[in-house]
């Protein structure tokens, strides 16, 4: 059972709560924890609140330590989190505010399929897409790079693995960044982590990762819905997954070598974890250009599994992807770092923002949007949980005012993995999952057991707070009628 | 006599600072899971530093699921440096995960081991997993430095490492 937090927990308003900077000595900032007076209590639970106070120590950190209301407890950042530093201040970068998973992100791709089209050959679809797109603890992928065409591909982003003909064009405008950070620097990216990510581009992983064939069940903005080429009863995949082995090893070596950087710099920090360096420092510079040259690598792993997702739909319904208009909605990354401009007191200052298990959530005009999703924000995905639901919001004003254009990432844990599976102890999740509509295949033993729908907050409820709160605004709800789990 | 990893874990009583090639002593596997959300917490405890590694290693593999040894795949010397004792548990811990991830290799018997200031180097029998037997249950993505300890109890050391899942 994890510790409860019993610091203060001061409420601003219906959406926000304040842990005071006065806390503990050395926070920089106060936290600010997004939920509603339900969800609080949950997040009391568990020791993250702490974590936000924690963070609040980093050299450098403007207006808040952030959580959005799917916060849980993580390790040095809690999950859910938002730290945005400025280098001019001696801001920080930490590789424990980006995780182990670097550009660990969602993908949603639309299809004309109906769930009419689809329930007759749903079990045939699951099954192919279990055999086609490789899950679970050490499957490799289709396809294996030489360490000269990683540093290629983690160089070029998504076009590379678009332009060896996994994807459509159409999908890199589709992408966050287009599939591709600027600055990445490959050549810092270790042996190690090079041989951890050979065999491994185009794999879905395991733990929380997963591929789900969605329906659109409820449309709350159709306007906005319509531009994404969403409508009710329009079948959807989402893709969940990230850097795999070759992200791992990019944070364990910068981990690493951060351990002693703080004092260097005389930075005191409360968890090793929270490891860091000044943004514009060697280390700082270093990690950033390995940390891009992984996110690259995670959009092409994405890009492959979208590939691979087309061909299973395409083999089941007979018919080509193009047919089935499977376009690429959004990708978006939800543990990450980006250099990002805001306004801060006046004056328009560049940040470094690091997403940990939280979403970016442009609002409508911003410049780093497709010309088509300009008016309407960008789309941010936030998948729920395999029984329940998933929502597509769009980025609204108030993210850039609040929350350094973030939002949530999904619905976030509420019981442990251990407590997930002692609660299924004489059930069968995956009849269960079954009796909801929803066909199951997991690689793992108890894979289905802790992912089960009940070890996860209600994501209605979460991403309702963002809605009132006006970081983003509600487009779509989509529930499952299919998932793969590693 | 050797440490085993797989099948009966056997702890090992050894000279602190010196390679541990001395009596050992059969107990049961001294490791527990516990609960940490989304990821997972190792406790770990042996009469001496050097003891740990084998009972850590069995809670590593542990945490990934029920793995099989196959065939026997030669030997290997693990060794890391660093200047605390909890963070070269988790530098060997993290030897482990990249052998197992890349290379479809575990440890099966740690032969002996030398853990001491700085320094920690075990000379390890390794295996193939037998993945068809086996059960992958969990992708350990990482060992963190978060809540990370190592401390001295009545009985000698208990260690605390939580895994990123």
């Amino acid at each position: 059972m994890a510790e409860a937090y019993h610091g203060p927990l001061e409420r601003i308003d219906d959406t926000r709560w304040r842990i005071p900077r006065s806390y503990k000595e050395g926070m920089r900032v106060d936290g600010l924890i997004y939920a509603d007076d339900v969800l609080i209590e949950a997040i009391r639970s568990d020791k993250s609140p702490e974590q936000v106070a924690n963070v609040a120590f980093l050299p450098g950190i403007v207006r808040y330590s952030l959580a959005m209301p799917d916060i849980h407890w993580g390790y040095g950042f809690c999950i859910g989190g938002v730290a945005a530093t400025d280098p001019k201040q001696g801001g920080v970068i930490s590789p424990g505010g980006v995780g182990y998973d670097i550009n660990c992100g969602v993908r949603l791709i639309r299809t004309h399929l109906t769930q009419n089209d689809v329930r007759p050959r749903i079990e045939r679809l699951v099954d192919t897409l279990f055999r086609t797109v490789p899950c679970g603890v050490g499957r490799g992928g289709i396809v294996t790079f030489s360490k000269g065409e990683l540093r290629k591909l983690m160089g070029e982003g998504s076009s590379y693995v678009v332009g060896k003909g996994f994807g459509w064009n159409s999908d890199l405008e589709a992408t966050e960044a287009g599939g591709l950070i600027p600055h990445a620097e490959p050549n810092l990216v270790s042996d190690r982590a090079l041989e951890r990510g050979q065999d491994q581009c185009g794999t879905l992983g395991s733990g929380n990762h997963f591929l789900e064939v969605q329906v659109v069940d409820h449309v709350d903005d159709p306007h906005i819905a319509k531009v994404l080429g969403l409508e009710a009863g329009v079948i959807t995949v989402m893709i969940h997954s990230g850097s795999r082995g070759l992200g791992y090893q990019v944070c364990e070596d910068n981990l690493k070598e951060m351990r002693h950087v703080p004092k260097k710099y005389g930075i005191e920090l409360p968890d090793p974890q929270l490891a860091c360096a000044p943004v514009n420092s060697a280390e700082g510079k270093k990690y950033l250009g390995s940390m891009r040259a992984a996110a690259n690598y995670a959009w092409c792993n994405r890009q492959i599994m979208t590939h691979l997702t087309r061909q299973a739909f395409s083999e089941v319904f007979e018919t080509p992807a193009e047919r089935l208009g499977m376009h690429l909605v959004y990708d978006v990354a939800h543990n990450i770092a980006k250099m990002e401009p805001y306004d801060v007191d006046g004056r328009s200052i560049e940040l470094c923002v690091h997403r940990k298990g939280a979403t970016r959530a442009f609002p409508p005009s911003h410049p780093e949007l497709p010309e088509r999703y300009r008016g309407i924000g960008q789309p941010v995905l936030v998948p729920g949980d395999m029984g329940r639901a998933s929502y597509v919001l769009v980025g609204r004003e108030g993210a850039m005012r609040d929350t350094f254009g973030s939002c949530c990432h999904g619905a976030g844990r509420c019981m442990s993995r251990g407590a997930a599976i002692r609660a299924s102890k004489g059930r069968s999740i995956q009849r269960e999952l079954l009796d909801r509509g929803v066909i199951a295949r997991a690689r793992g033993r108890t894979g289905l057991e802790e992912e089960q729908p009940d070890a996860y907050k209600d994501v209605t409820q979460v991403v309702s707070v963002l809605h009132a709160a006006g970081i983003a605004h509600k487009v779509a709800r989509l529930k499952p009628v299919g998932v793969i789990k590693g | 006599m050797p440490l085993y990893v797989s099948g009966i874990c056997i702890l090992g009583i050894a000279l602190p600072g010196r390679a541990s090639r001395v009596t050992y002593a059969p107990v049961e596997p001294a490791y527990e899971l516990f609960d940490h959300t989304a990821d997972m917490g190792l406790r770990i405890r042996a009469v001496s530093l050097e003891a740990l590694l084998v009972p850590a290693t069995s809670a590593l593999y542990a945490a990934i699921g029920t793995l099989v040894p196959g065939e026997t795949a030669g030997a290997r010397r693990i060794e890391v440096k660093d200047d605390e004792a909890a963070y070269l548990l988790r530098d060997f811990l993290t030897e482990l995960l990249v052998m197992f991830e890349r290379e479809s290799r575990m440890v099966t018997t740690i032969d002996s081991a030398e853990f001491r200031d700085g320094f920690l180097a075990a000379e390890c029998r390794l295996s193939t997993v037998d993945v068809p037997r086996s059960v992958l249950q969990r992708e350990v993505k990482a060992i963190t430095y978060h809540e990370l300890a190592i401390k001295s109890t009545s009985g000698g050391f208990e260690a605390t490492v939580i895994v990123d899942i």
